[in-house]
């Protein structure tokens, strides 16, 4: 049994030197959210539940309910595939810490909730229209 | 009847083909999960079922309902239906809160309130959330879970951002009443004596937990300290009344875990020493409770594909109370895995190899004395949205 434990860590070990591939997604915000840029820790605590201010200030995270380009955000920002992001947010709902964010199908629906919604905060695929939003460069 | 009605309802919930009905005007969501579990051992019964013969005995199904009519401000309600063996079989309130977070550094919320002690306390009962169908018992025993999990009273949070590269520190401060019910798995063992505690015990809860999110990204380091005065409840015992006392004591808890991409490493350690004695002064009567519990495991998992994970983890507690012998302790060495089939349906399967008789089981459904070791072989499936 100690062997099987070895083996497995030995293994699991491997996958933290994955590498990541340049997004194809960009990061959008409501007008009113006064940074211009967000660290990836800071990017993945608010889409993760773990922080709910970017530069001082309030932010609501706006979800895609699937697509490429909510599985590169993930894969890029958050290190988890769906299933696992999602049940991450549902550990914050039933233990009372959070609420789930709101999925919207597609980045046309995205882009038309973020730039009517103070506060909010979202993704798109790199290639989609997003005029009334402002674009957060991630460092 | 209840059993069938929750399968019923738990199928019907799982078929719902989008995620939790969102009452956008009201901003209202409504999400739940429910599961089944099947046990089977190869000696001694467990957690009070006929687990040596198979036993279906396990269900859970939760309803959580929750709000945020502004920012900054949450209200919510999660009742649950619980079955396991003789525990439960009843519809209980798991938590009944308003929280308002001011910002990152600071948030409070009032009502009934999980408490946020230990690694996994707070997502203990929610078995969506992680790998194991049980989590170890001598931190998380499934059958003190209802008491243990919860208080009245109210919580103060948040983050404090450290040096830049010394990363960031989450804190946690709780107070409230909590009480440790009548038909709690803790006192199994008194009621199989003859005693019984009519108002269960309760009493003032109070405690902190530190969680150190270190500059290496996904590790954390952290401690919790339950502190509890002076408690006290009627106890009879036959035609004598007296009463259950325990002296303020504290229970701490040391605990770390390492997650990123596919694998997630954790351990804890947890101290619990309460002083308790039963008073039966008619009789003239101490009886020390002896309880020096001392904790341990590490456990590790690894996402073999986007669907399924396995884990490992080795998990000891002993009674230092309790002279040499099997009773003393709980050794568990566990296999485990899980499968998603999809965001809303898992199934859970998992081999326990128990050494020891200190965790898990009662004299009621081992009437032939406890064999020194058992394998529990579990398989559960949920869902939840």
């Amino acid at each position: 049994m100690k062997k099987l434990l070895y083996a497995f860590l030995l293994v699991a070990s491997a996958s933290i030197f994955v590498v990541q591939a340049k997004a194809q997604v960009i990061v959008i915000a409501n007008n009113s959210v006064k940074t211009s840029e967000v660290s990836k820790n800071d990017l993945k605590d608010v889409f993760t539940g773990a922080s709910t201010s970017l530069g001082g200030a309030n932010v609501v995270p706006i979800l895609l309910k699937a697509g490429t380009a909510h599985e590169e955000f993930l894969q890029a920002y958050i290190g988890k595939n769906d299933t696992a992001y999602r049940a991450g947010w549902r550990s914050l709902v039933f233990s009372g810490q959070a609420t789930m964010p709101k999925s919207l199908d597609g980045d046309a629906a995205v882009v038309e909730f973020v730039a009517h919604n103070a506060g909010t905060i979202g993704y798109i695929g790199k290639a989609s229209a997003h005029e009334g939003v402002k674009i957060l460069t991630v460092k | 009847m209840k059993r069938l009605l929750v399968g019923a309802m738990a199928l019907a919930l799982g078929a719902i083909p989008i995620a939790a009905q969102s009452l956008e005007d009201l901003n209202i969501q409504i999400h739940g999960y429910a599961t089944q579990g099947f046990l089977y051992t190869t000696n001694n019964n467990i957690l009070t079922t006929s687990s040596s013969d198979g036993s279906p005995a396990w269900t859970e199904a939760v309803v959580n309902v929750g709000a945020q009519p502004v920012p900054k401000l949450r209200v919510g309600v999660q009742a649950r239906y619980y079955l396991l063996g003789n525990f439960g079989n009843a519809i209980t309130l798991d938590w009944a809160q308003a929280d308002y977070k001011v910002n990152d550094k600071i948030g409070v919320r009032f009502g009934k309130v999980k408490i946020p002690s230990n690694l996994f306390n707070e997502i203990q009962d929610i078995d969506p959330s992680y790998i194991w169908a049980l989590l170890p018992q001598g931190f998380y025993t499934i059958s003190n879970r209802n008491s243990l999990l919860s208080q009245y009273g109210g919580v103060a949070y948040g983050t404090l951002k450290l040096d830049k590269h010394l990363g960031k520190l989450d804190y946690r401060g709780w107070g409230g009443e909590q009480t440790i019910a009548a038909d709690d798995g803790y006192w199994v063992s008194l009621r199989e004596a003859g005693m019984n505690l009519p108002n269960g015990l309760s009493g003032p809860n109070f405690g902190g937990a530190l969680h150190w999110k270190t500059p290496l990204t996904g590790l954390m380091i952290g401690g919790s300290d339950i502190r509890k005065p002076a408690w006290s409840s009627e106890l009879t015992y036959g035609p004598l009344t007296g009463t259950m006392n325990t002296r303020p004591f504290s229970q701490w808890a040391l605990f770390g875990i390492y997650e990123k991409n596919k694998i997630m490493v954790a351990g804890e350690y947890n101290k619990l020493n309460p002083p308790v004695t039963l008073n039966f002064p008619s009789a003239s009567l101490v009886i020390p409770f002896p309880v020096d519990n001392r904790s341990w495991y590490g456990m590790a998992s690894y996402k073999l594909t986007g669907k399924l994970t396995a884990g490992v983890y080795d998990s000891q507690m002993i009674n230092h109370a309790v002279p040499l012998s099997p009773a003393r302790d709980s050794m568990d060495w566990v296999v485990s895995g899980r499968y998603d089939f999809s965001q809303f349906l898992y199934a859970k399967a998992e081999q326990h190899f128990i050494n020891g008789t200190a965790n898990y089981y009662d004299a009621n459904m081992n009437p032939g004395g406890l064999k020194p070791t058992t394998k529990l072989t579990i398989l559960k499936v949920g869902v939840s949205f």
